[in-house]
């Protein structure tokens, strides 16, 4: 999963200076794909390959630019790339935009200073070194003289690009690290802000489309007489997707749709449903996997065992259910369509549509927009390629809306994981083994596995994410990964293919601490022994950070103190993708068949802090949408298709169930910052399980929770 | 059907099915798209508007009963931004993708004129009908609380 990152930077011409680097890329090709462009107006326009959809890239990646061109926060505007020969890899997911976007937007900052610098040096006639730059100006500290960028931007585009520019000690950062307003804010509470949905073409038609009611499913035939009669509908048409009634506004096309008499072949997963899945998980348990990561003597220590503790752990099937639902608008004409869309994938937008129109990607035209929730269900295309699909086949420009029942029904899924967990001592309680073994359908967006793919160990890793990175130290470790096939979409959701090995994992060693007779916070220290920097599988483990975040949630949380009757604490932590280090305690109320968490301490390690503000809502957020999957909705299916349709049936938490959230940052070491959208989420439920042991005595071995 | 109904204070007339909820009225027929499509059946709150000040879901007004009748949407609370619960929001930072804040913001506005100064557990009892996937509730309460300081010094 790690992410390159590739710098070089290019200059262009013309009476605005336009610095060009490079996010996420081989060296071995080197295209700017990230643009700082200083208009001679004054305007600072940074163009990058992000989206926002609630995780303040918006905010973020200006600040970091701001600082090192030392440029005036309000001057600079983010500007959406869209894919082109240009933009080859736009695409935001894995919580990566600040990690790998840290370094280009410095070096960029510093280069396109330097250039100013060299152009007010040239006009003045004066050394570079005498000079000084300060929001938005170019100051010559002798004699106060002062240029604004937009005067010099010109001058500067004919300076030589820097090499290496020198990038501003952490210390002199003035920007990062402030607190900053989300630059959206604004529009958003005014009804400004334009989603996907919000998106319009000329002439535009609102279509909605009914799907197979199984996965699989086919069309035999419809009968589109009754439809057609309601007012507002224009046409019928089928689509590869179901069949789309078009009409003049959304509300007619959805009572078009429920006017239709369609006649479905259910297909090979008519009887599929999720009890069955699970027992197959089940029996796979016991069936040897792949091994993604063998430390020592693997499994085989267990021969020399005082004492073996073992658990197995259920992780129920879940849907993204971003209130954004599912859209695109499409207009295709001349060969060319055009999209506008709200996607966490441009480039994959526009390969598939092109791949399925079978017309070359130049001609599809991706516009991103902003996006009411991505949380990895806008990685996928189903829904652009419709919208393209339809635009065709009526020659008109349309919006293709889903319905929330679409949404839940027609989605990803994560999927639905069996987990068994064992551990062994020796006779002085000396740790010897640690064994995780994780069966699950493939999480992946990449199609069906080949044979050999199934044996590989890469391959196998991403699904296995969470089971191998044990931060703990045993001197022999087996993970190992199984899967088993399922018919309905399976992919990443927020925190990717993690959460359910860390729920495992960390409710294990809980397990394991109850088992030897230690404090659970105690006995994750312990064994957060040496050496402490650690390779687990791909992933780097900084246990110095992790033991920090856990002892801070320890003071913090006043860990040991006593709690009413029916009250308890539990903790949990977790490194994320080798970056973002996270430990929780939560205290909750237990009573009878209720549960209620009453509060969450979070300490978090997560490098460099950019703004402090971004960090806490993507901490509460994290917390909130896992306590969701730990206490309320999860999917199941039946006579292959899901059951749930509307948040009523896959609840997510309110406000009145919401704890009190305390979050501590905690100071890094390092110069990097690392990503936030996804590492609050993994930790979170376990923290809850455990915690509910500590009030009742019962483990909780399944999600969603059910005392 | 010709329907008359008054979006923030200016009157329109629209020509549609009795049955087309006052949402499509405004996201498709008026060309409105602040106010937001999140489940359809009135249980996630984002299409919240005011009628007569208070808070109703817009996907569950028909046409036929929103003839003659008065709402505000998000568009309507003032033209600059400057309504004390956008003021709030804006200065708790509560949006995260922001999609779902309309009708947050429409709701809060509503609880604001019955309680104009809530309790944690009043603004729970209004607010916990309305979802926010990004988890923005914590601040959502913040920013009602400012909401209402800020509504009191006016």
């Amino acid at each position: 999963m790690r992410r390159r990152e590739f710098l070089k930077l290019s200059a262009a011409g013309g009476a605005a200076l336009v610095v060009g680097f490079r996010i996420d890329a081989e060296p071995s090709s080197f295209q700017p794909n990230g643009w700082v462009r200083i208009e001679p107006g004054g305007k600072i326009v940074l163009t990058v390959g992000k989206q926002e959809m609630g995780q303040g890239v918006r905010t973020s990646l200006p600040m970091i630019l701001a600082d090192e061109l030392d440029a005036d926060w309000q001057s600079i505007e983010l500007l959406q790339a869209e894919p082109s020969p240009q933009f080859q890899r736009l695409g935001t997911g894995g919580s990566g935009s600040v990690y790998g976007s840290w370094k280009p937007l410095r070096t960029a900052g510093a280069a396109a200073r330097t250039m100013l610098i060299g152009a007010a040096a040239a006009k003045w006639n004066v050394d570079a070194a005498s000079l000084r730059t300060e929001k938005g100006f170019v100051i010559n500290t002798k004699t106060n003289e002062r240029l604004s960028y937009g005067a010099l931007a010109s001058d500067a585009a004919k300076q030589p690009v820097p090499a290496e520019p020198k990038l501003k000690a952490m210390s002199e950062l003035r920007i990062v690290g402030q607190r900053v307003k989300k630059v959206d804010a604004p529009d958003v509470v005014s009804g400004k802000a334009i989603y996907g949905i919000d998106a319009r073409m000329p002439g535009m038609l609102y279509a909605s489309i009914e799907r197979p009611p199984t996965v699989g499913g086919t069309l035999v035939k419809f009968d589109a007489t009754k439809a057609m009669k309601v007012r507002g509908v224009r046409s019928v048409v089928a689509i590869k997707a179901g069949v789309a009634v078009v009409a003049e506004n959304s509300w007619a096309a959805m009572k078009g749709r429920e006017a239709l008499a369609i006649t479905w072949e259910p297909g090979p997963n008519r009887a599929f449903n999720s009890d069955a899945h699970i027992k197959a998980l089940e029996a796979a348990a016991s069936e040897p996997g792949v091994t993604i990561r063998k430390e020592g003597e693997g499994a085989a220590a267990l021969a020399r065992a005082a004492k073996t503790i073992e658990a197995r752990y259920h992780y129920p099937f879940y849907a993204h259910a971003p209130v954004e639902p599912m859209n695109c608008v499409a207009s295709f004409r001349d060969g060319t369509c055009e999209l506008r869309v709200p996607t966490q994938a441009p480039n994959r937008a526009q390969q598939l549509v092109a791949e399925f129109l079978g017309i070359k990607p130049e001609n599809v035209i991706v516009h991103p927009t902003l996006i009411g929730g991505g949380f990895g269900r806008r990685l996928w295309i189903d829904y652009a390629i419709e919208a393209a699909e339809l635009s065709r086949a009526i020659a008109n420009p349309v919006q293709v809306l889903w319905t929330r029942q679409d949404d839940m029904r027609h989605g990803h899924f994560q999927a639905a994981s069996v987990h068994q967990l064992r551990a062994a001592f020796d006779e002085n309680n000396a740790p010897l083994f640690w064994g995780h073994k994780k069966v699950s359908s493939y999480h992946n967006l990449r199609g069906a596995p080949t044979a050999q793919e199934r044996a590989d160990v890469e391959y196998n890793q991403d699904s296995a994410w969470g089971v191998y990175d044990v931060p703990y130290a045993f001197p022999s470790i087996e993970a190992t990964y199984l899967s088993i096939d399922v018919p309905v979409p399976i992919g990443p959701w927020r925190a990717v293919f993690s959460p359910s090995s860390t729920f495992a994992r960390e409710c294990f060693v809980d397990e394991v601490a109850q088992h030897l007779g230690k404090d659970p916070l105690q006995s994750r220290l312990d064994m957060l022994g040496e050496p402490y920097d650690i390779t687990a599988g791909s992933l780097k483990i900084d246990r110095t950070r992790l033991r920090r975040v856990l002892e801070v949630v320890r003071e913090k949380s006043k860990w040991g103190s006593p709690l009413a009757q029916g009250r308890g604490r539990g903790v949990a932590c977790n490194v994320y993708d080798g970056d973002t280090h996270i430990a929780y305690v939560v205290e909750v109320t237990a009573h009878e068949n209720s549960v209620r968490v009453d509060r969450v301490v979070a300490a978090v390690d997560c490098g460099v802090v950019i703004n402090p503000t971004g960090i806490e809502q993507q901490i509460e957020g994290g917390i909130i949408w896992g306590l969701s999957s730990a206490l309320k909705g999860h999917i199941t299916f039946r006579d292959g298709h899901a059951e749930q349709s509307t948040y009523r049936d896959f609840e997510v938490l309110r406000m009145n169930e919401t704890p009190a959230i305390e979050i501590h940052i905690v100071p890094s070491h390092g110069e990097q910052p690392f990503g936030m959208g996804e590492p609050p989420v993994p930790p979170i439920v376990p923290a809850v399980v455990n915690a509910i042991f500590a009030a009742t005595g019962k483990r909780i071995r399944a999600l969603p929770i059910r005392l | 059907m010709r329907y008359s109904i008054t979006i923030n204070g200016s009157a329109k007339s629209v020509d549609v099915a009795p049955d087309m909820p006052l949402l499509w009225i405004l996201r498709d027929v008026l060309g409105m798209t602040g106010t937001k499509f999140g489940c359809g059946v009135g249980v996630c709150g984002a299409c919240t508007v005011l009628q007569n000040g208070e808070a109703v879901r817009s996907c569950q007004i028909a046409a036929s009963d929103a003839n003659g009748k008065r709402f505000t949407t998000i568009e309507g609370l003032s033209r600059d931004a400057s309504h004390p619960c956008q003021r709030a929001w804006i200065a708790e930072d509560v949006a995260q993708c922001g999609y779902c804040q309309a009708g947050m913001i429409m709701t809060a506005c509503a609880l604001l004129r019955d309680k104009p100064n809530p309790s944690d557990a009043d603004i729970d009892a209004v607010m916990s009908d309305l979802v926010c996937r990004c988890g923005t509730y914590p601040r959502i309460r913040k920013a009602i609380h400012l909401a209402a300081k800020l509504g009191a010094q006016k």
